[in-house]
């Protein structure tokens, strides 16, 4: 018994490590051959296009799921931001489903300009696409592990923020995000540094298991149950019964 | 039992360290909590301080991110488990709970002693994570899952250890709960015992229901970082949303485990040093209940911003203003005492003034983020951190130290420097001040917390706060160096009474107290523990 308890102590980051989300990768930089087609359909290495802090949203456009609230809650958050998009930072949306195409990202472009409706969102925010083989790449490269099911994706909602040099410096979890978190990771980035993130609520689109959540609750119900029953029974037995008066009083 | 043996004092009777660390005798075992509480607080105050430096200045000066991260959860950790949950109660408590009831020993006395050996086995067990692995937790001393479940640090440790801690914290409040049923002594009814063992009392019950519940919720991290067990971690079926829910329903009764004691001692010091009856003992005493009862339907006030539903955020929030009643209660009979009462300024009070101050302060700014339209603002930033330093740090931490100054004749038989105690109390005060109400300020301007580093815009408040660290640092090593001197000062005649207007029953006793507590049976006051119209006449 504890010898395959100290086995499964053993291997259990492995079993972890295989598991969806993110997996921060804070530090390290991209690959400098990666190219993704644009809204406009043209070809951009990613590296190369990075010249100031950038934040790159990982969403595939067809998404039914939390695509959209992370994407309007980063236009939530540029729109209230002072920073100037195009001047002081830039935004890369890239799908991770290469059946996508640049028309998807055109018009998605279109969308999120009405939304945002400041700034320099002709050049400070693109939209690509690319081929399975780069999207990998990519993935792997910014910590990003994603599950295809049928025609939908199981995936993280996470903003990564990357320096002018292609490193990435913070992870910016949620689908909500606060002017002071962004202005704080832009000004990070554009000095090249980074820090991990601490507080995270992960929000995730992931097919949910109601059985798992049930069995969850019992434990802590049967647990609660168990401790009051105890707690009660401590409480009547000293009220009941008689105070022990022979033993321990002074003298 | 000749009249030499009931004179010989608990200091005296045996000698080495054997006969400490094994002794079962309630007032041995006080003094092995004090001395090893106060040697972790001196180690958490120093990363408080190494925190601060770091802070003085935007930017890495001292630290890397992720040392910062183990620097504050580290600091969390040893003040929360291994300082102010078990301080008042594990030193105070065992060292004066039985003497007030006018009994010689608690309950289950070989209980008592396991429960400081386990509380040191927690203690090394977190302090272990600093020697091994990728080093200590990072997550901050609330474990948040999912981070805590995938972080490479030392958590499980770290966790095993709270979880350890937690069965300290349950032993203690068992024994005090069966002591007060039990052990007092003849004709001291429940509404004639003093308000600190009423205090003890609601604490023990708090201790006894809830720190199970965080004990399960910690090994259930252990089970899915060891096992893969999803249970909080969203990306294998988990919920991380019920971890918080886990730690909050023990987490938030655990500040009632801080802070009911902390109002135990201050019942206790104001009528000494106002020489009159406590105003309201049955508000007083009953309103603790009311806290611990309370006290644990308020939980959901630590997620507001976390995803919860809209009715369920309005009745945790009234919940939470329910609390302030009660204790409200407390404060304004505290103040009634002192009215029209024969004041005499010594160090004790003092801390017990300073204490209602700053417990006003952190109260108040508590309503502050109990209310939703502003904790929607404030959350997660250094508002928060401030206030809890008031609440727990100014409100306990001084309650603490004030029952440090008031019991110190009593415990050794010799007093400080009350001069030298004077002023390190205002050193203290004004450094705890600069300390943490620019950390509101910062809060209020926007500041997050849990950054190693922030916005220039920020740098003013924090340079203040880390020069009043500096100056609660001077106040915290004179007020301790100063109770240290005693020890060596010329004896002078302490006498039963040192104060001259104790009235519960330790001050019936000598100083220090016996092996067995009192060398002659104890005189309970006509009407109640505070009636200073027939206060006993004691002699030498």
């Amino acid at each position: 018994m504890l010898g395959i308890l100290l086995v499964l102590l053993f291997f259990s980051p492995v079993f972890a490590q295989q598991e969806l989300g993110v997996y921060e990768k804070l530090d390290q930089f991209i690959d400098d051959d990666i190219v993704f087609v644009d809204e406009n359909f043209r070809e951009v290495n990613i590296k190369d296009a990075i010249d100031k802090p950038t934040i790159v949203a990982m969403v595939y456009y067809e998404c039914p799921g939390i695509c959209t609230p992370l994407l309007n809650g980063l236009a939530d958050v540029m729109k209230k931001s002072d920073l100037e998009l195009g001047k002081n930072y830039q935004v890369f949306t890239i799908s991770f489903s290469h059946a996508e195409s640049p028309v998807l990202a055109q018009n998605k472009k279109r969308t999120y300009t009405k939304l945002v409706g400041k700034g320099d969102l002709e050049n400070g925010w693109h939209f690509f696409t690319g081929d399975s083989l780069t999207i990998d790449r990519f993935l792997d490269n910014i910590g990003y592990k994603v599950k295809q099911e049928g025609d939908e994706f199981i995936h993280p909602a996470t903003l990564v923020v990357l320096s002018p040099q292609g490193k990435i410096t913070r992870y910016l979890h949620g689908t909500n995000y606060l002017p002071f978190d962004m202005k704080m990771a832009v000004v990070e980035a554009s000095m090249g540094r980074s820090g991990p993130t601490i507080n995270k609520i992960l929000d995730y689109c992931f097919s949910y298991d109601p059985k798992g959540k049930t069995y969850v609750f019992n434990v802590t119900k049967v647990s609660g149950a168990i401790i009051l029953v105890l707690a009660l029974a401590l409480l009547g037995s000293l009220i009941v019964s008689n105070r022990n008066k022979k033993t321990k009083n002074v003298l | 039992m000749t009249s030499t043996a009931l004179k010989l004092n608990y200091l005296q009777v045996k000698k080495g360290l054997f006969s400490w660390i094994f002794s079962v005798d309630h007032k041995r075992i006080g003094l092995l909590y004090l001395y090893s509480l106060l040697t972790f607080f001196v180690a958490g105050v120093t990363l408080g301080i190494l925190m601060r430096l770091e802070l003085l200045n935007p930017g890495k000066d001292l630290m890397e991110a992720k040392t910062y991260n183990q620097v504050f959860t580290m600091h969390g950790v040893i003040m929360i488990f291994l300082f102010i949950i078990p301080s008042i109660p594990a030193v105070f408590g065992n060292f004066f709970l039985p003497i007030m009831l006018g009994t010689d020993d608690v309950s289950f006395p070989r209980i008592n002693l396991l429960s400081w050996w386990v509380y040191i086995i927690g203690a090394i067990m977190a302090l272990s994570t600093l020697m091994f692995g990728d080093g200590p937790a990072d997550t901050g001393w609330t474990f948040y899952a999912p981070y805590s479940v995938k972080t490479g640090t030392n958590v499980t440790m770290a966790v095993l250890a709270a979880f350890v801690l937690g069965f300290s914290s349950i032993l203690t409040g068992l024994n005090f709960i069966v002591t007060i049923h039990r052990l007092r002594t003849p004709g001291m009814g429940f509404l004639k015992m003093p308000l600190f063992a009423w205090a003890l009392y609601a604490t023990s019950w708090i201790q006894l229901l809830a720190t199970p519940v965080v004990g399960i919720t910690l090994l259930m991290i252990v089970a899915e970082r060891v096992f893969g067990v999803g249970l909080f971690d969203p990306a294998i079926g988990g919920d991380p949303i019920l971890y918080q829910h886990l730690f909050w329903i023990y987490s938030h009764p655990a500040v009632y485990i801080m802070a009911l004691p902390a109002f135990g001692i201050i019942s206790e010091v104001l009528p000494t040093f106002s020489n009159r009856t406590i105003f309201g003992y049955k508000a007083i005493a009953f309103s603790s209940l009311a806290i611990a009862f309370v006290g644990y339907f308020v939980w959901g006030h630590h997620m507001f911003t976390a995803g919860m539903s809209g009715p369920a955020r309005i009745i945790y929030s009234i919940m939470t203003f329910l609390v302030a009643i009660p204790t409200a209660i407390k404060v304004f009979n505290w103040v009634a005492t002192l009215y029209k009462g024969s004041i005499d300024v010594q160090p004790p009070l003092l801390y017990s003034l300073g204490f209602i101050f700053q417990f006003m302060v952190g109260g108040l700014s508590g309503l502050v983020l109990g209310a939703l339209a502003t904790d929607i603002h404030l959350h997660d930033t250094y508002f928060v951190v401030g206030h809890f330093h008031y609440v727990m740090f100014g409100g306990t931490g001084f309650a603490f130290f004030g029952a440090l100054h008031y019991w110190y004749p009593k415990i050794w038989g010799r007093m400080y420097n009350k001069l030298v105690a004077n002023i390190a109390f205002f050193i203290f005060f004004i450094g705890f001040n600069l300390l943490y109400f620019p950390m509101m300020i910062a809060g209020l301007m926007g500041m997050p917390r849990r950054y190693y580093d922030y916005l220039p815009e920020f740098h003013l408040p924090n340079m203040i706060s880390t020069f009043g660290s500096w100056v609660l640092a001077v106040g915290l090593l004179l007020m301790l160096g100063n109770l240290i001197a005693g020890f060596w000062r010329k004896r002078e005649k302490i006498g039963r009474n040192p104060w001259g207007t104790g009235i519960t029953l330790e001050w019936q006793t000598l100083s220090p107290p016996p092996i067995t507590n009192f060398d002659r049976m104890p005189v309970l006051p006509k009407d109640g523990p505070y009636d200073y119209d027939h206060k006993p006449d004691i002699k030498e």
